[in-house]
């Protein structure tokens, strides 16, 4: 047990628990690989093409039907769907379902891109100059993210909701937060370990400078892995801002929100289940569609399943 | 014993730090706390008042330590909105939610580490892919959605269970069991991995060779290893409990903490995001120090060393 180990957290070792939980039980069952290598090319194919379908809805959908998610139309409330006119049919407020459907699936989609390329920035910086400089410097990032890494997302989201006020600004911020940590926590766990390595080594006694090095030679290296985990949080993200917004902290109305559709349809569960039951599929499409592909590129992209395909020691 | 020490330092100081933190985010809004308390109409003048008599004016960090003194004697103050003493509201929504929190914490358990158990003794069985695949929708699937699934199906559609309310039996069953739902199935997984890695071990190879029967292996041996560092770090899914109650008391009109937090927050009711707030974040570290310690007790190894 080395003293870094021992001042981890203990959210930390638990998560490590689980990733060699996880390992050991890959490695005992011969199946599971296999499996996963006739899966990995499926997972992929089947993420992807939900992903398009459900991305392609959101961003043309608009353009052909139009953009008008406030629109209200009293005359046509809890239509139900396939409705002339409205085809998901209308909320409380006669609002056609399928474009506020499409803007929502924007909505979402803006806010994973904001908090994921957040998270992939920052994080990667961090964590490449914790663990490439060491010292104060990786103290301080690990102390930090530890700290951060402590607490459930949802309440840190709902604290900075209690001072930046409602929004989609306090949202992103909170998840990003929560991302950049973990994002960081991976990228410096890979560098500690790329740092030993000969070609670090080589490069160094090359007198390349700090900063090339990180950028030109270990920036390469973790790409993989932080993005495979990157594509995780971009579930994590979508998934929180719909809560969140359920709750009514995220998009402020008349936005739609995924989330925030779902809980404006909760009081109409009798007449016309499609109001929340629509977005909530909604939700459910994205999360699967992004778990699948990062699934898929975990397969592809595991330096832990890539090594021993290749019979190469780690580290 | 000095890893113990060290993290119980630890622990203090990511208190200090996090009420710092939730302070000065609160308070980031201060400028319209007058807001939720004052009418519309209510003039500059007044207002300025006000604030003053609420200390609002003075540098943060006197604040800071005036309102932490406060909190330690015991009077966090008052609402803004309907001036009930957050004391009285802390012991009063505490208690729903403890109901609400140990329900679903004991459901995590009672019911996860069974089913895990079972899943790793019939491996590869089609309860085994049953289970293992069940958590996997679990823990894919946003809680709040489920919620809503379940209202719409026991309550609307079955009518079996109520689909909002407190505080009795049937109303506490659907937030439980949502609130638990993830939990249960991360310890189904952690469970079952456990016992895998722990019946493949060299020292139960050698109880094998022994003769001991299969029946006392698992139960003396096997279970006990296994369960042992799920057990000890039960204190982390505290703060995952916390986290959901946010949203899964809203969800179902619990009146605990969470919902009093999510209120405050969406109605500018500052003292009582501050307070709450506080109350929530030390709940999580605690829990962190305590998976912490446990799992020290339960990992010799890590006792020893540092």
């Amino acid at each position: 047990m080395t003293e870094l180990d021992a001042t981890r957290s203990s959210h930390a070792q638990a998560w490590d628990e689980r990733v060699a939980a996880y390992e050991n039980e890959a490695r005992a069952n011969p199946w599971r690989k296999k499996l996963r290598e006739f899966n990995r090319n499926k997972l992929l194919f089947t993420g992807s093409v939900l992903g398009i379908l459900i991305v392609g809805l959101g961003l043309i959908g608009p353009l052909i039907i139009g953009s008008d998610y406030a629109g209200q139309s009293l005359r046509n409330t809890h239509l139900p769907p396939l409705s002339e006119g409205y085809l998901l049919g209308t909320d409380q407020y006669g609002r056609d379902l399928l474009v506020r459907l499409c803007i929502g699936i924007r909505v979402s989609l803006f806010v994973a891109a904001a908090v994921t390329s957040m998270a992939l920035v920052v994080g990667m910086a961090l964590g490449m100059c914790g663990g490439f400089l060491g010292g104060a410097v990786d103290r301080a990032v690990r102390s930090v993210t530890d700290f951060i890494w402590g607490f459930p997302l949802i309440l840190v989201a709902v604290l900075l909701a209690g001072g930046l006020g409602q929004g989609l600004f306090p949202v992103i911020l909170a998840v990003g937060i929560v991302n950049v940590a973990a994002i960081t926590r991976v990228v410096r766990g890979e560098v500690v370990v790329l740092r030993a390595r000969e070609f670090v080594e080589a490069a160094r006694a090359c007198g390349i400078s700090r900063f090339r090095i990180m950028w030109r030679h270990l920036l390469p290296n973790v790409m993989a892995p932080a993005l495979v985990l990157a594509s995780y949080y971009v579930a994590v993200a979508i998934i929180a801002e719909a809560g969140l917004s359920f709750i009514g902290l995220g998009a402020q109305p008349p936005l739609p929100s995924l989330g925030k559709m779902v809980a404006d349809g909760r009081g109409f569960l009798r007449i016309n289940h499609w109001e929340s039951t629509v977005p909530g599929i909604g939700i459910a499409g994205l999360v699967l569609s992004v778990s699948l592909i990062g699934d898929g590129l975990r397969d592809v992209f595991d330096p832990q399943l890539r090594h021993e395909a290749k019979g190469v020691e780690k580290g | 014993m000095k890893r113990t020490a060290s993290r119980l330092a630890y622990t203090v100081i990511v208190l200090f730090v996090s009420s710092i933190a939730v302070f000065y985010a609160i308070r980031l809004s201060g400028g319209d706390a007058t807001a939720a308390a004052l009418p519309g109409s209510a003039t500059e003048e007044f207002r300025e008042e006000f604030r003053d008599r609420l200390g609002l004016n003075e540098p943060i960090y006197q604040q800071y330590f005036t309102y932490m003194g406060r909190i330690l004697s015991g009077d966090p103050g008052n609402s803004l909105t309907n001036n009930k003493a957050l004391t009285d509201m802390l012991t009063e929504h505490g208690r729903n939610s403890l109901i609400l929190g140990g329900t679903a914490f004991g459901l995590v358990f009672l019911v996860g580490i069974p089913l895990g158990i079972l899943a790793s003794l019939r491996r590869n069985s089609w309860a085994d892919q049953g289970i293992m695949s069940l958590s996997t929708v679990a823990m894919a699937v946003p809680n709040f959605w489920l919620a809503l699934l379940a209202v719409w199906l026991f309550a609307s559609t079955l009518g079996w269970l109520p689909s909002a309310g407190c505080c009795g039996t049937k109303q506490l069953i659907l937030p439980a069991v949502v609130l638990a739902f993830e939990g249960i199935a991360l310890t189904v997984r952690m469970t079952r991995s456990a016992m895998i890695e722990s019946q493949n071990s060299d020292y139960v190879r050698t109880l094998r060779a022994g003769g001991l029967s299969e029946w006392r292996i698992t139960c003396k041996h096997v279970l006990r290893n296994a369960l042992i560092p799920i057990i000890s770090l039960a204190g982390l899914r505290i703060g995952q409990i916390v986290g959901y109650a946010l949203i899964v008391e809203t969800i179902f009109g619990w009146p605990g903490l969470g919902q009093v937090l999510v209120n405050a927050v969406l109605r500018r009711d500052y003292p009582v995001a501050q307070f709450f707030s506080l109350v929530l974040v030390a709940l999580v570290v605690l829990g962190n120090w305590l998976a912490d310690t446990g799992y020290t007790i339960a990992n010799p190894r890590l006792r020893k060393s540092t």
